[in-house]
């Protein structure tokens, strides 16, 4: 870092910084969301549970298709919403792919897994309103965690931006991508 | 507290770089709009933002045409918190 003896007066240092930030507090108001962002993500998550359960529960070579069918459909609709954000507005968050799409969120993490893992036992116990139950709450879950982190990052955007690393964000996909593989070769 | 960076003086250069700490990438076009200043002067600060290693560009896409993408690279951060830091500390010193 390059040092200057040139300060700035407190005066000039608060009128400089004020005017950066408000530049920075319009750029993160003004990002819009595509149509239905919320409601398509909960609605894939809520495909998915149901389709994980069921081809879990099913196990059979259907059932495995099954499964990877539910989550080509969540990547599918995750990928077009962050394509269609990105088009619309100019603009990349790391956080809007990992945090809501992806649902690392602590609220959205741990409703998924309950509800996941409820509606895998339902499945097995041929409860399939339980199921339904289950992907429903799963996909509220993750719609609520999802309108949540953008009222956040809109409060704080300096520290919310950026989300985690894309390099876990690739690793987490590219795992699940093996799954599905594995399970379709092993049915 | 962190020591004021010379290449942040310029008041647009620390609306740049506080743009881009809020984001991932940004385009060209939307930092233009959001700055208030032209092509060229934009170009300007990111390119010597990105001389010394603060910002980083790359060419692509955006609805089928052909844009700039501009992040904030790991030491760009850095220093924009150590500047940051500085002029709030020159602040605090009258309060």
């Amino acid at each position: 870092m390059e040092t200057s003896p040139a300060r700035p007066t407190p005066e000039e240092a608060a009128a400089v910084l004020r005017d950066a930030e408000e530049s920075r507090d319009r750029l993160a108001e003004d990002l819009v969301l595509p149509p239905y962002f919320h409601a398509s993500i909960g609605a894939s998550i809520v495909a998915q549970i149901v389709t994980g359960a069921v081809g879990i529960a099913r196990q059979d070579g259907a059932g495995m298709r099954l499964v990877v069918l539910g989550l080509v459909v969540f990547y599918a609709v995750g990928a077009a919403q962050l394509f269609a954000f990105r088009r619309r507005n100019g603009v990349w968050l790391g956080g809007l792919m990992s945090r809501v799409v992806f649902g690392t969120a602590t609220l959205a993490s741990t409703v998924y897994a309950l509800a996941f893992g409820a509606a895998v036992w339902a499945a097995f116990a041929d409860l399939w309103w339980v199921v339904a139950i289950c992907a429903v709450v799963g996909g509220a879950g993750y719609v609520v965690s999802g309108v949540r982190w953008m009222r956040t990052y809109r409060s704080d955007p300096a520290r919310h931006g950026r989300g985690e690393s894309l390099l876990m964000v690739v690793l987490l996909v590219l795992s699940s991508v093996v799954l599905g593989v594995l399970l379709v070769i092993g049915s | 507290m962190g020591e004021l960076d010379r290449h942040l003086q310029p008041p647009a250069r620390l609306k740049l770089m506080t743009m881009l700490a809020t984001t991932s990438e940004v385009e060209f076009v939307v930092l233009r709009d959001g700055l208030d200043v032209s092509d060229s002067v934009l170009s300007k600060h990111v390119a010597a933002l990105s001389e010394v290693g603060y910002l980083r560009s790359r060419k692509g896409t955006r609805g089928g045409r052909r844009t700039t993408w501009v992040s904030l690279t790991g030491k760009g951060r850095k220093v924009l918190t150590e500047h940051v830091g500085a002029l709030r500390a020159i602040i605090a010193s009258v309060e």
